[in-house]
């Protein structure tokens, strides 16, 4: 972003009193520097993956396409799409219901060691994902060894445990779309003659809709994009995108592995823009 | 109305308390001369992570690699959240949006783009010989430095929008008095600005600081097969050195320090400012 516009953008009010003119450049800067930061990888990966050259070098040598074709003939990359989509569709599908549910008790009703049920539902979110992967990766193999079928690896135990990542994002969002509701509204609701059902499907699921599409959006992208807890979890033939990704890195980076990277950057960012329109995600935030 | 709890509780239960009482179980166990676990009730591994130079070293590395990024993540955030926390309205979802898409693109993706920047023929080393600063190819993959740069890009996003939310909340009127009173903006961000914003700063760095410390993916893609920081670590000692009881006691103090931290800047701040402000991660969702 241009010196101009971050000037322009920063509330005049604030910077121009007091502000001599190197101070607000050298603040200016700053700020850009930090995005710069943020961004440049971001950026470098989309512009490499368009590079005709196989390796990565500097100028680029023309543009093509086709290390797109290349990254979706590679079964490790295609594959590996399919598995995260279809385990993130399967997390959010069982996640949000589970969250939602959580939430509302946590919002309307009084039960003994609510604050200890508080700490527990958010856990997931503040433990490091190597170690719970650690630990989910033994009890899986025990399991294993107990009932006699395989269990790591499979798209069940994946699932179980990135529905387990994503319960604090959708209580979290959801707890915060219900504080915002006004009893009132369903007590109205309820004294016009409509039973707790009706209540709840009309009155209390339509106005809880940002929290449930911005948790939805959250849990999707939390599972396809996680690798920590991830990693000891993925078996033969069942490789998230994430997990390949890294095992190739490993070796070399390319522009094949640009255009896998790019393709997960457009999604994500495809899913914020859709969910910013039902509902702001500034205003979540 | 309770009932409603039990499956998303059972599942926390099942996934991640059991886990981790399983594990903390497991760190006491043996490795026999077979290379098998043998069910033991020692401290022999947490011994060995404190005495043998091998594991210490990376817990070292580990704690010094945190420290550093934390230090500088916050110098560099600083500048950019005051400017989201003051930034007019009609621009505010547009760059809270853009602070947040970089978090949820993923590390990986992140660090990729860090190995064309940083690459012996990436982009850094091209520009520097394009502009005769250098002869030769700089070895910056590979590196401490690498990692430390790698760290900082991926937690930026965090510590700018905890300490944003704080900047937020201090009225512009108190710097402008300070301002018409004849401070200088040096003072004005030094005994007005910096002093309201503690309790975000202190947040951000305990957030950051333990997303430092858990670090996986840059730390191997940045640093190399010689760098080792405890989670890959971690992993190691489950995948190549198939030590279970190891990889469980380096993972429990892993886990131990993620949380005392946690706690000690919770408790820190609570003290000093009577209330616990709102965290980083909860700042992600307002309470």
């Amino acid at each position: 972003m241009s010196e101009e516009a971050l000037r322009g953008l920063v509330s005049s009010r604030s910077m121009s009193r007091g502000f001599p003119r190197l101070g607000r450049f050298i603040f200016a800067e700053c700020v850009a520097g930090a995005y710069l930061l943020v961004f440049a990888p971001v950026a470098m990966i989309v512009l490499i993956s368009f590079f005709a050259q196989e390796i990565v070098s500097f100028p680029a040598n023309g543009l093509t396409l086709h290390w797109y074709a290349n990254a979706w003939a590679r079964p490790e990359f295609s594959r590996g799409l399919l598995t995260s989509v279809q385990v993130a569709m399967a997390t959010t599908a069982i996640g949000v219901p589970l969250g939602v549910a959580a939430a509302i008790p946590l919002v309307r009703s009084r039960f003994p060691a609510k604050a200890g049920i508080n700490v527990l539902l958010l856990a997931p979110l503040a433990l490091p994902g190597v170690v719970t992967g650690a630990g989910i990766y033994m009890m899986y193999v025990a399991a294993e060894n107990v009932l006699d079928t395989d269990i790591k690896g499979t798209m069940v135990g994946l699932v179980a445990a990135h529905t387990m990542l994503t319960i604090p994002w959708t209580v979290r969002l959801v707890v915060a779309s219900l504080q915002g509701l006004d009893e009132a509204i369903e007590e109205a609701a309820a004294n016009l003659g409509a039973g707790p059902f009706t209540v709840f499907r009309r009155i209390t699921l339509p106005m809880m809709r940002p929290g449930i599409v911005a948790a939805a959006m959250f849990s999707f992208i939390q599972s396809f994009e996680n690798l920590d807890l991830t990693l000891l979890l993925v078996g033969p033939g069942r490789i998230t995108l994430p997990v390949a990704m890294l095992n190739y890195l490993e070796f070399r980076m390319d522009p094949t592995l640009a255009a896998v990277a790019t393709a997960q950057i457009v999604l994500v960012g495809a899913l914020m823009l859709v969910t910013d329109r039902f509902v702001k995600l500034s205003r979540i935030v | 109305m309770a009932i409603l709890l039990v499956p998303a509780c059972i599942l926390i239960l099942g996934l991640l308390v059991g886990p981790l009482c399983l594990m903390f179980r497991i760190s006491l166990n043996e490795l026999g001369p077979t290379q098998l676990m043998v069910e033991a009730l020692s401290a022999d591994n947490y011994v060995r992570a404190a005495t043998d130079p091998y594991y210490q070293q990376i817990v070292l590395t580990t704690l010094g690699v945190a420290l550093l990024c934390t230090a500088i993540t916050l110098v560099i955030a600083f500048p950019a959240a005051y400017w989201l926390g003051r930034v007019e309205n009609r621009w505010k979802s547009v760059v809270l949006i853009a602070t947040l898409f970089p978090l949820l693109v993923g590390n990986v993706v992140r660090s990729a783009g860090w190995m064309a920047l940083l690459d012996r023929d990436g982009l850094i080393n091209w520009g520097l010989a394009r502009l005769g600063l250098i002869a030769h190819p700089l070895q910056l993959m590979y590196t401490p430095k690498a990692v430390v740069f790698g760290i900082i890009a991926v937690v930026l996003p965090y510590m700018i929008i905890t300490v944003s939310s704080v900047i937020e909340s201090i009225p512009l009127q108190l710097e402008e008095a300070a301002a018409n009173l004849g401070a200088s903006p040096i003072v004005v961000f030094r005994r007005v600005v910096l002093p309201l914003a503690l309790p975000g700063v202190a947040a951000g760095c305990t957030l950051v600081f333990v997303l430092c410390m858990n670090t996986y993916a840059t730390a191997v893609l940045l640093g190399g097969p010689r760098f080792k920081m405890m989670a890959p670590a971690v992993y190691d000692q489950f995948i190549r050195s198939n030590n279970w009881p190891m990889g469980a006691a380096l993972a429990f103090i892993l886990l131990l320090f993620t949380m005392a931290f946690t706690v000690l800047g919770s408790l820190g701040f609570a003290r000093r400012y009577g209330k616990v402000p709102r965290g980083p991660s909860e700042r992600l969702a307002p309470a």
